[in-house]
């Protein structure tokens, strides 16, 4: 029976659609997995720091530094704050009061040396499973850090000092040395960091360990707090933003400016997606136009088979299975073109500290568009094959 | 379904509608045709006789009156029916044969064939044989002359089982030998499934002896 159908099947015809089919299709699947790999990029998110919490300082201004003025917050302003109705919890953020020197091995002897600093959270603030924010002593001591800081080390520092960059995952992998010195004596210890935040502008080491360092190598003062980490109700509440430009506090790792990024972002790839779309829709009338053409072109020979006793449906099959392997053909190509842009696109993102995103939604909905078209294409052929007979 | 009877009740074309059928033995007339019995329809040109096979093998309906295939009546089959009406139950060689140009006789045959595995291709060859293709067998079909073509469509409306052979003009491009060899095969093939014939014609027919023969 194909022998007799495929007579005026019009290769052309089918390599235009499958083309436009791939382009809309591909557009589709390689937007889609584009945003779900960039989106992290300029999420809110914080694996260590719920939504709801703020991490607030106090706006250094220059007269006030000059004239001795601190920066901490004393006791009647967190009181103060405890008061709002907005506020569920106020955390301190306890500041190390001895000198820390870090240090990272680079192989062949050699280490990179820097002053550092700790800052610690009442634990419950911090969202990380217990087994990996847990300081025993003479174990390794964990470090959350700020993002911002492996950023400035990858493009700042590593680029141009010809340094390869480094991504999340082998940060958290190098062995940090740090040596506490205080009260006269000193010693080193080794850590790790278990990982880095977005809303955490510090360096962050477990409540228990501050506790037992400062008073170990500490002279024994415990200033003010300079950070206040502040449980809301709910972060997006007006008067939040009026307090805290009344007392002068700013809110730190407030990401307004990468929500709006995250925003356009989300229209341009709407945008993107939404032409994608339209051109698989034409495609897919395309096809339709040139199968109802080489039906046309059949009738009597579709006609016969039937008065043959041939089913409608046993007749529109082999055009079935013609259509179904054109578009399994082009689900294919556009799944290896999605692979192959991302391969183009997944090392700068790595360089970002950005692992890529899971492949599924992209395939979904490009399976799914082109189910959608598959059937759209089958019932038209039976559709057309029936009204023959 | 089995069928075991046509009945052809008052129908009337709808070309037909108010002219004056008296003449005809089928239109508006009650007409039954039953299994193992050979009918030969004679007809003059214009007078609806490829009408009549196209209503029995339900690919028209521009009829009145009603048609009966095994008691049913034949507008009320399904899609689903009909295919299996025309796969196992009537057997149809339309006049203009319908054959498929770009096959060969072969594959015209097995085309019909593969629906039922009704024969076996050495029998399809064996049938093409004697009604005198034998080196016609894989030639294309356009290539052939009309009898040729027409005996080709034969051996196809053969290869499947059916309780009745509705044979339209089936010899009129037909010699005198070859519609006896056409004729004995059509018997051989209708006795063998107890099956019945009906033949039409105008003026040639083909040589079956006729239970009845109706004018149309």
């Amino acid at each position: 029976m194909w022998k007799l159908l495929r007579k005026h099947i019009s290769v052309g015809q089918f390599v235009g659609f499958s083309l436009a089919n791939l382009i809309g299709l591909g557009i589709v699947i390689v937007a889609l997995q584009f945003y779900s790999d960039v989106r992290p990029v300029f999420d809110d998110e914080d694996g260590f720091l719920k939504k709801d919490y703020l991490v607030i300082t106090r706006k250094v201004s220059g007269a006030g530094a000059l004239l001795g003025g601190t920066a901490a917050f004393d006791a009647e302003a967190i009181a103060d704050l405890k008061s709002q109705p907005w506020v569920r919890s106020v955390g301190e953020f306890s500041t190390s009061s001895y000198a820390i020197y870090a240090s990272v091995n680079v192989g062949g002897g050699r280490a990179m040396r820097t002053q550092f600093f700790f800052e610690s959270l009442p634990s419950e603030y911090i969202d990380v499973s217990q087994d990996r924010w847990n300081y025993t002593p003479g174990g390794e001591i964990p470090v959350i850090m700020s993002k911002d800081y492996l950023s400035l080390y990858n493009f700042g520092y590593a680029t141009s000092v010809g340094m390869p960059q480094i991504s999340e995952g082998m940060a958290e992998m190098i062995p940090l040395m740090f040596t506490l010195t205080g009260n006269g004596r000193s010693e080193s210890f080794s850590g790790r960091i278990v990982g880095f935040s977005n809303r955490l502008n510090t360096v962050i080491v477990p409540e228990e360990f501050m506790r037992w360092s400062n008073a170990e190598y500490g002279d024994g003062t415990s200033p003010a707090p300079a950070r206040l980490i502040v449980e809301v109700n709910s972060p997006g509440d007006v008067r939040i933003g009026e307090y805290m430009d009344g007392h002068r506090y700013e809110v730190s790792g407030d990401k307004a400016n990468s929500s709006k990024a995250n925003y356009f972002l989300t229209i341009v790839v709407g945008i993107v997606v939404a032409v994608g779309v339209l051109i698989s829709a034409l495609s897919f009338f395309v096809l339709m136009l040139s199968i109802y053409l080489l039906l046309q072109k059949n009738v009597k020979k579709l006609k016969d088979l039937l008065l043959l006793g041939y089913s409608p449906s046993e007749v529109a099959a082999p055009y079935v299975r013609l259509v179904v392997a054109v578009n399994a053909a082009v689900l294919v190509l556009s799944v290896a073109l999605m692979l192959l842009a991302r391969l183009y696109y997944l090392p700068m993102l790595r360089a970002m500290g950005v692992e890529g995103a899971s492949l599924w939604l992209s395939i979904g909905v490009g399976v799914l568009l082109l189910s959608l078209i598959t059937v759209g294409n089958v019932l038209a052929i039976r559709r057309k094959v029936r009204s023959l007979w | 379904m089995d069928i075991n009877k046509i009945e052809i009740l008052n129908v009337i074309p709808a070309v037909f509608a108010g002219a004056d059928l008296s003449a005809s033995e089928i239109w508006a007339s009650n007409v039954e045709f039953e299994a193992g019995k050979r009918y030969l329809i004679s007809a003059e040109s214009g007078t609806g006789k490829s009408s009549l096979c196209s209503y029995i093998y339900g690919y028209r309906r521009d009829y009145s009156g009603e048609i009966r295939i095994g008691g049913r009546n034949v507008r009320s089959l399904s899609v689903a029916e009909w295919c299996d009406i025309r796969r196992r139950g009537i057997a149809y060689l339309p006049q203009d044969m319908r054959l498929f140009g770009e096959l060969t006789s072969l594959e015209n045959v097995q085309l019909k064939n593969g629906l039922t595995g009704h024969k076996t291709r050495a029998q399809i060859e064996d049938m093409l044989a004697q009604v005198g293709l034998a080196d016609k067998v894989h030639s294309l079909v356009s290539r052939m002359s009309i009898g040729q073509q027409q005996r080709v469509a034969i051996v196809r409306a053969l290869c499947q089982p059916f309780k009745f052979l509705i044979l339209d003009e089936p010899v009129s491009h037909l010699d005198e030998t070859n519609n006896a060899v056409i004729a004995t095969l059509v018997e051989q093939e209708a006795r063998s499934q107890g099956a019945a014939v009906i033949a039409t014609s105008v003026g040639n027919n083909v040589k079956l002896e006729a239970d009845k023969e109706f004018k149309l």
